[in-house]
């Protein structure tokens, strides 16, 4: 019973730090099961990838009652990120634990690194447009593919560049059993010139299918173990509730701070694994 | 009826079609969460260590499960549930879609679902 409470503890931590730095819980729950329970990697990658469907499917569904995030552009993505979890799936169940130990402490040190440099803040820059910008086209004229998947004020631009980063953010939550934000949301913002406030929605809702594609590969191998996935899952889901309410009364600067610590020394822990 | 006239009621039906579709995720979820809440009492009162084992997900015998109270059936359905929410809400979309005929859209959809049952099928063959 002490376990299983722990679990939902820790379950609530990683979903609460996931919801108040937008970063979604995955990339806590792995190495707190990998390293608090001493649950084999990619076990821990499974439960991770269910609690990142549950955080998704919770806000997503927010995000387009709000008609908030861009479906079209979102599921045009989704066929490119579930083909990418799919490749990535299957390739997980060859690779060593210790090379997925290695790769998720180069994910953690890359979020760490970015996050130390205050990228948040340059996400805010709007990007310039280019020459492949599409025009809007008048009423009544024929609309092209790529411009029925601009939004309101803005538009969808470099849709190569978007197929390209969403096959590798699949084929990364795949392995990894992260939501892939970390990839999703800079690609659609910065390369792909869609706001950032609609391409943290349409990332979030992406998630989970990306996420959904990866663990039903991972339910037939037999990679989530239901006692570990059901606490651990309940807790994301309390604390990503908690999170998103409590947002506006915590002060971030303090929390990405400590975010950064416990993401390094996490790193740290991984490597050493992999190395001794 | 004009051009702006018939954007307008096409823009309509999509908003009405993603309101809906966010309700399916969201009540997906609380069911979702319910079912695991469930299995985990059971668990609980089991005296179950989430570190001892949990036993794989076998279809054929969940209903019987479910109908003894056995923990893992309900948080088997419970995961269940969470992975059908997005699966649910691409095909809910999909069928929004074809009633508004974007047969592009409706393509996508069933690309998706294509790619989730070809995971599904090559997990099922391969043993690893």
């Amino acid at each position: 019973m002490v376990v299983g409470l722990l679990m939902l503890g820790a379950g609530a931590v990683a979903g609460a730090f996931g919801s108040l730095l937008g970063l979604g819980g995955g990339i806590l729950i792995v190495p707190l099961l990998t390293l608090g329970f001493g649950l084999p990697l990619r076990e821990a990658v499974g439960v991770s990838l269910i609690c990142v469907i549950m955080t998704s499917s919770a806000a997503a569904g927010v995000f387009l009652e709000r008609h908030v995030a861009n479906m079209r552009l979102g599921m045009t993505l989704e066929l490119f990120t579930a083909f990418g979890a799919l490749v990535g799936g299957s390739i997980a169940f060859l690779l060593s634990d210790q090379l997925l130990s290695f790769l998720f402490a180069a994910l953690l040190l890359y979020v760490a690194v970015t996050m130390a440099r205050g990228r948040g803040a340059e996400l805010e820059i709007e990007p310039e447009p280019d020459r492949h910008a599409v025009t809007i086209p008048e009423p009544g004229a024929r609309q092209t593919a790529l411009s029925r998947l601009s939004g309101e004020g803005y538009r969808v631009h470099s849709l190569g560049f978007g197929v390209i980063g969403a096959t590798g953010a699949g084929i990364t939550s795949a392995l990894l059993g992260i939501g892939g934000g970390v990839i999703k949301v800079p690609l659609m913002h910065l390369a792909m010139g869609v706001p950032l406030r609609v391409a943290t929605a349409t990332s979030n809702m992406m998630i989970g299918i990306t996420a959904a594609a990866s663990a039903l590969i991972y339910i037939i191998h037999g990679g989530i173990d239901p006692y570990v996935a059901g606490p651990t899952a309940i807790g994301v889901f309390i604390g990503a509730t908690a999170g998103s309410r409590l947002g506006h009364r915590v002060d971030i600067r303090h929390l990405q701070l400590l975010f950064v610590i416990v993401l390094v020394y996490t790193a740290v822990q991984l490597l050493l694994r992999v190395f001794t | 009826m004009t051009g702006d006239r018939q954007a307008a009621i096409h823009d309509a039906r999509a908003a009405a079609a993603e309101y809906r579709i966010g309700r399916l995720l969201i009540a997906m979820t609380y069911v979702a969460v319910g079912l695991l809440v469930v299995g985990v009492v059971l668990m609980i009162a089991d005296g179950i260590s989430p570190l001892s084992g949990g036993p794989g997900l076998d279809l054929a015998t969940l209903g019987s499960q479910l109908v003894a109270l056995d923990p893992a059936a309900f948080l088997w359905l419970g995961l269940l549930a969470v992975v059908a929410a997005p699966i649910g809400r691409v095909i809910v979309a999909g069928v929004a879609y074809a009633r508004q005929a974007d047969w592009l859209m409706v393509a996508i959809a069933l690309g998706i679902l294509a790619i989730i049952a070809i995971g599904v099928a090559s997990a099922l063959t391969v043993t690893v």
